[in-house]
């Protein structure tokens, strides 16, 4: 097998479905970092954001990257919503209580989408698309745009946490919550912050998800492992760490294919999960919460 | 203290004196893959199966006149969910028999967990894995789809009939992909063809690239997918096609779905062709598909036929053994073993009549004769199908 053919057919795949990965890595991160619980309805939030444009697509008529915008803002007020009807009731309870609540939440999202969408496998456009040929590279423009647009959210991402006021905010929520409140910084306005950004995000790697592939009502919830993998491979609370931990897991999910049989493929998330927890549990960026 | 416990005992005991009241209505269970990957094809089997229950009750009902409920179960096409859905059946709803689970690996989990031991016979539509033949089941597992045997080897007789010699096979890991794959295999070798490649993948991944590149490099130009059209057999379908790894697709009767067509189009399919099991042509067929169209039913859709018998089936059985749930498997042999008075569908007051007078009786269905073998199983018969306009269209009879 020639080295283009591993690069194509293996390499590709792996850095965008990585992208994909890297988005809702960093949004599982984020959770934990400052609200401190694994958020398990994150894989149906991404869902609910890919059905979501797919609305707008069908609706409005126009390409599912107009919509991206309107799913990611409608599905950060879901978050918002979700957290304060669920979530925030349970704040001063123990953590394990919220993520069990979460997983509740996954639950009634995947059926809400299964109410409304119901359960077939649908696309953004019909049709197949081949890719392009670029010096041998094949690869196709949504593809190319996958990659970039996960690579502008989190470097805008970055420089929100890093100069803005309220990004400070957050950072002295995720290294010392108590701290942090004894200043004065407004608790309500950091966790309403953070789910505001979660929630895009999930709704950015849902609609990336489903241009590439197809959208179906399980399709976050069979992501979720590998998104989970992701973040803490990275450091659990390392924005830059989740975005290696998810193009690791990508491209270590392909790469499998050629030398383990291509039914182990799935495992290799769990494998790499297994691993780092035994050999490195900080992730490999040092994470701060963990 | 213990006036509160004596007090739940009482409200205990007049609870099951409510739930047993002496003309309750005679439940079966209905178990389907409604979530899941074949959530796509579930409703029109329910519809099926309700319509071969409407029917008895408009006809008079069962036994002596009580009305025929079927209680639907999700069992959503995986082993926990069956077992899940198949214990409420049987332990809450006390559901004499069941039709269903879809799925093999559900029907497995659910008769060998469930049904098997509390003695309730089921009647799978739609599971086909070779597995559930050699289930030790005393004699109340049963089908009215042939096993995936028949398919997998007819598939496999009728591609090298067709000049196809080499096939690279993907299949989707569980009972219904290895099943069929397995037969698939032993047949096609045996008669002189090639496997230039042979792998399972796991179902809603994101990315098949790899195990498409995989299976390219064994040199095949033909593709069998054995997977569910609606769900990862469709990404597959979809990555191959865009990347060019293979030139002809070959797929089972989970492939045969509306949803490649929809979503990839008609002109992209050209080289897509997929095996079904068909019903034969009889009365019995047309008088089926004529009351599902009448309310509202789509007679080609797959495993509508099979749904219809087996709920069918499942009435005249209990009909006959007079709600004992113990006698239902030997009625069910008894209303369809090729001798007596024939039945065709929705003759219930017919046949009614005759099971009170103590005449035999032979079922005849929309999907076939039904004359169960040892294991429960049915001899099936298959047709090739391709893509035409926006849905399948029969190319060539398998044998």
């Amino acid at each position: 097998m020639g080295a283009m053919e591993i690069v194509n057919f293996y390499l590709v795949p792996g850095i965008v479905v990585g992208s994909i990965y890297a988005l809702g890595a960093v949004g599982i991160t984020l959770v934990f970092a400052i609200l401190r619980y694994a958020h398990l309805a994150h894989g149906d939030l991404a869902t609910l954001g890919a059905f979501l444009a797919l609305a707008v697509v069908t609706l409005g008529g126009v390409s599912p990257y107009v919509a991206l915008p309107v799913a990611m803002a409608v599905t950060a007020a879901v978050a918002v919503g979700i957290d304060r009807t669920f979530y925030a009731y349970l704040r001063e309870r123990p953590k394990i209580v919220t993520v069990m609540a979460s997983l509740g939440v996954a639950l009634m999202v995947r059926a809400v989408v299964q109410i409304v969408w119901g359960v077939d496998s649908q696309t953004y456009t019909r049709g197949i698309v081949r890719p392009e040929n670029w010096f041998g590279i094949r690869i196709r423009d949504r593809e190319l745009i996958t990659v970039l647009a996960m690579v502008g959210l989190v470097v805008a991402l970055q420089l929100f946490l890093k100069y803005s006021k309220w990004g400070k905010a957050m950072r002295a929520m995720s290294d010392n919550p108590d701290l942090a409140l004894l200043s004065g910084v407004d608790n309500r306005k950091v966790v309403l912050l953070t789910w505001t950004i979660v929630g895009a995000l999930c709704a950015a790697a849902g609609v990336f998800l489903g241009l590439n592939y197809e959208l179906k009502a399980m399709m976050g919830w069979s992501m979720l492992l590998p998104m989970f993998a992701a973040a803490i491979l990275g450091g659990v609370g390392r924005v830059e760490g989740a975005v290696l931990g998810g193009l690791i897991v990508g491209i270590a999910e392909e790469m499998s294919a050629l030398v383990l049989p291509t039914e182990y493929k799935a495992a290799t998330a769990f494998a790499i999960l297994l691993l780092m927890l035994l050999v490195r549990p900080t992730g490999l960026l040092k994470g701060k919460v963990l | 203290m213990k006036t509160l416990r004596i007090a739940a005992l009482a409200a205990l005991l007049g609870a099951t004196a409510l739930a047993a009241p002496a003309h309750a209505d005679v439940k079966i269970g209905l178990l389907g893959g409604i979530s899941g990957p074949i959530a796509a094809m579930a409703p029109a089997m329910i519809d099926s199966a309700n319509l071969a229950i409407s029917q008895v009750n408009e006809a008079g009902g069962i036994l002596d006149g009580r009305k025929l409920i079927g209680v639907v179960g999700d069992s959503a096409c995986n082993p926990q969910n069956a077992t899940d859905a198949a214990t409420k059946a049987v332990n809450l709803e006390g559901v004499i028999a069941i039709v269903g689970p879809h799925c093999s690996g559900a029907v497995l989990a659910a008769a060998n967990s469930v049904t098997i031991p509390a003695g309730v016979t089921i009647v799978t539509p739609s599971g086909t894995s070779p597995e559930i033949t050699t289930l030790q089941d005393n004699d109340t597992v049963f089908r009215t789809v042939p096993s995936d045997d028949y398919q997998g080897r007819a598939l496999a007789r009728t591609l090298l009939e067709r000049g196809t010699t080499k096939v690279a096979v993907a299949y989707l890991n569980n009972d219904y992909g290895k099943g069929l794959a397995e037969a698939f295999r032993a047949e096609f070798e045996e008669k002189g063809g090639e496997i230039a490649g042979f792998a399972a993948h796991e179902g809603e991944r994101a990315s098949y690239r790899s195990n498409l590149a995989d299976l390219a490099a064994g040199g095949a130009d033909t593709l069998v997918i054995l997977d569910y059209g609606d769900g990862s057999g469709l990404t597959m379908l979809r990555q191959a096609l865009e990347n060019g790894f293979f030139e002809n697709f070959v797929g089972g009767d989970g492939m045969k779905s509306d949803a490649p067509i929809r979503e990839l189009g008609a002109d992209n399919l050209t080289t897509f062709i997929a095996s079904a099991p068909v019903g034969q042509q009889s009365d019995a067929l047309e008088v089926f598909n004529k009351a599902f169209s009448d309310i509202g039913g789509d007679p080609n859709a797959i495993f509508v036929t099979t749904s219809y018998d087996a709920t069918f089936m499942l009435a005249l059985a209990i009909e006959k053994a007079g709600a004992d749930k113990s006698k239902v498997s030997a009625a069910l042999r008894e209303i369809s073993n090729g001798e007596g008075e024939p039945i065709l569908p929705g003759e219930w007051a017919k046949a009614k009549e005759l099971i009170a007078a103590g005449t035999a009786i032979d079922y005849r269905g929309a999907a076939g004769e039904h004359n169960f073998d040892e294991a429960g199983d049915v001899p099936g018969a298959y047709a090739l199908f391709k893509v035409s306009g926006s849905t399948f269209e029969v190319i060539a009879e398998m044998e």
